[in-house]
């Protein structure tokens, strides 16, 4: 047996993803090292781990946000690797370039290539010359003219955006002409009143949008390899919950380009690690539009694994460690269809309030086809601090329709008590016309499924004990 | 029963001699002790419950404990005898005893401090956090060892405070 890439690994991360790696160095024969906050002490992933160290107290700013307690703890234990996970600090080059000035290897891309992803300006630059472009979008809006002259050459309709905005306000959707002037007003009043500066641009507005991502990994040597991609169109409030690989709304040749472009975009960006390329794909015009590169291992990742046989968190170690990646482009193969379903201990029919507490008792599903990453047990407490994510079940099956048909019986097996859980929101999204046809674009759940779907979400068996 | 100082002392050194043991039970008149090494899940803790001034740096998360009390990291649990207190680290880092190397400690074994005199460091990436005493008292024992990593809320001295009726 080779020798393994690395000694001992310090998992910078709690929850499911921290088990997730455990078990990659497990398989790897490399101990790990669990770094959690004192809220996480007896977490699954401190009992998995060869060992644990306390970083500090339970709110991630006083622990899993900082850079230096992780590195003491990463020196002080004797790894000579740090993962990341995603979340926290895996996209922090600040804290990639640390661990390097420490000797540590930061289990990632390098400093500069996060930095650049990070940078939406450069990123786009990089896409479009990787022939992929983002939604078209104006320059700075300063009179109604400027407006006129961006619906003349995208047509409608289109978004109203403030320059200094974020988190929906101050965005106004304008699909009839004659309403542009006052929208543009009302816009500029809000965003003046939000952000202290009414400067507005606008972008071409996709009604029937889908998120299509596709996976990287690139080694140290230059090499880059795609894994096709994710569809994750079942979002809400753009988190994403839901995610299937292959994408049933791809067309074969498009398939081809954004793969295409995905990788040209990591290989000018001398990419290493695990990445992820999220591309808009216009549903009626079958478009596919850059929106940014997430340099890390995301969540969904597991889709992609079961249907390509790879695993990435592997891969992702090794060549961190300098090996070359372990198979070339001709070798990734793709085999029938995956789901994922996240499982968050949010009440579905309150609003999706997250909802901590103790586990009463829980039983995941199993069987041909399924897999379930979890951090759960019974007994086990959800604490308050981070995100609410219980579970990822993830079904592969020879079909899509098959597919839905094994995470609908996943997702009866699965026993949640104690706290309540997303399981009715998923079953009854599996059993929608809509999702099973493969028309689920990213507003779907929001502004259709919801309003049509909320009354069936009563309580259920699932939340028997709640 | 009141316990002195030297009474810990001796107590705690008993302890420290019997490393060959799992178990130590010890009984003084009404005073019962009982030590479990290596946080195996029977310990039980003395007597009275442990001070609040004993509660050093942040407060613990307000979670409801776990079903499952025992844990691999619970490794430096300890139990005190009643009255005594453990000075815990606020943080993870590096334990230092003295201002820098060569320097005398800031205190020793046996020595009087006062709330807010600085009894060790903890260092992290090269930023020095003074750690006080938090209580007047005498210093019985340090138990972090200089130099190493010690644990968010890892004990590092034990302090006798001066009797309040005394003062």
């Amino acid at each position: 047996m080779p020798a393994p890439p690395f000694k001992r690994i310090l998992v910078a991360n709690r929850g499911e993803i921290a088990v997730r790696v455990i078990r990659a160095c497990n398989e790897l024969r490399i101990e790990s090292v669990a770094a959690v906050s004192d809220a996480d002490r007896d977490s699954l992933a401190a009992r998995m781990a060869t060992r644990s160290v306390c970083l500090g107290p339970a709110p991630a700013s006083q622990s899993y946000l900082r850079p230096e307690l992780l590195v003491m703890a990463a020196k002080g234990t004797g790894c000579d690797a740090i993962h990341p996970g995603y979340g926290f600090l895996a996209e922090r080059a600040d804290f990639a370039r640390l661990c390097a000035g420490e000797g540590l290897v930061f289990i990632g891309p390098p400093p500069d290539a996060i930095e650049t992803m990070g940078d939406k300006l450069a990123a786009i630059e990089l896409a479009s010359a990787a022939g992929v472009a983002r939604v078209p979008g104006s320059g700075i809006i300063r009179a109604l003219p400027d407006a006129r002259d961006f619906v003349r050459r995208h047509g409608l309709p289109v978004i109203i955006k403030a320059s200094a905005g974020g988190g929906g306000r101050g965005m106004r959707v304008v699909s009839i002409d004659a309403e542009l002037p006052r929208a543009l007003e009302a816009a500029a009043a809000e965003a003046h009143a939000a952000f202290g500066d009414p400067t507005l641009y606008l972008e071409k507005f996709i009604e029937r949008a889908r998120h299509v991502e596709v996976q990287v990994l690139g080694d140290r040597r230059g090499h880059v390899v795609h894994l096709n991609e994710r569809d994750c169109s079942t979002q809400r409030r753009h988190q994403k919950l839901i995610e299937e690989a292959p994408s049933p709304a791809l067309a074969t040749s498009l398939r081809a380009r954004v793969t295409e472009a995905a990788l040209l975009l990591a290989q000018r960006a001398h990419y290493e690690g695990a990445g992820t390329v999220e591309f808009l794909l216009d549903d009626d015009t079958q478009r596919c539009f850059f929106l940014e590169m997430n340099t890390r291992i995301q969540v969904e990742h597991p889709v992609t694994e079961m249907v390509t046989g790879r695993d990435i968190v592997i891969e992702q170690i090794r060549v961190a460690a300098g090996e070359a990646l372990s198979f070339g482009q001709h070798e990734v193969k793709l085999a029938g269809h995956a789901i994922e379903c996240r499982i968050n201990a949010e009440d579905p029919v309150r609003n999706f309030l997250p909802c901590p507490g103790r586990l009463e008792a829980g039983r995941p599903p199993q069987g041909e086809g399924v897999r379930v990453d979890t951090h759960c047990f019974p007994g086990y407490v959800v604490p308050p601090f981070y995100d609410s994510l219980l579970a990822k079940v993830i079904v592969h099956a020879p079909t899509r329709a098959a597919a839905i048909n094994g995470m609908c019986a996943a997702l009866d097996d699965f026993e949640v008590a104690g706290v309540p859980s997303t399981i009715p929101f998923h079953r009854q999204v599996m059993a929608h016309e809509d999702f099973r046809s493969g028309r689920v674009t990213t507003r779907w759940v929001e502004e259709k499924f919801l309003a049509q779907v909320i009354a069936g979400l009563a309580p259920d068996r699932a939340h028997v004990g709640a | 029963m009141d316990l002195t100082y030297r009474d810990v002392q001796s107590i705690l050194k008993i302890i420290d001699d019997a490393e060959h043991l799992d178990e130590i039970e010890l009984v003084i008149g009404g005073f019962r002790l009982h030590v479990v090494r290596n946080g195996a899940s029977k310990s039980v803790s003395i007597g009275a419950p442990v001070p609040a001034a004993e509660r050093k740096g942040p407060a613990p998360a307000p979670v409801p404990a776990p079903a499952a009390a025992t844990s691999p990291t619970r490794a430096t649990e300890v139990l005190l005898p009643e009255g005594v207190l453990a000075i815990r680290a606020p943080m993870l880092g590096t334990f230092f005893r003295a201002p820098a190397p060569g320097e005398k400690p800031f205190v020793e074994e046996g020595q009087r401090v006062r709330a807010d005199d600085t009894v060790c460091l903890i260092e992290v990436m090269k930023l020095f956090n003074s750690i006080r005493a938090g209580v007047d008292g005498e210093v019985v024992k340090i138990v972090a060892e200089n130099g190493s990593m010690v644990e968010f809320n890892q004990p590092l001295i034990f302090i006798a405070p001066d009797r309040r009726d005394q003062s």
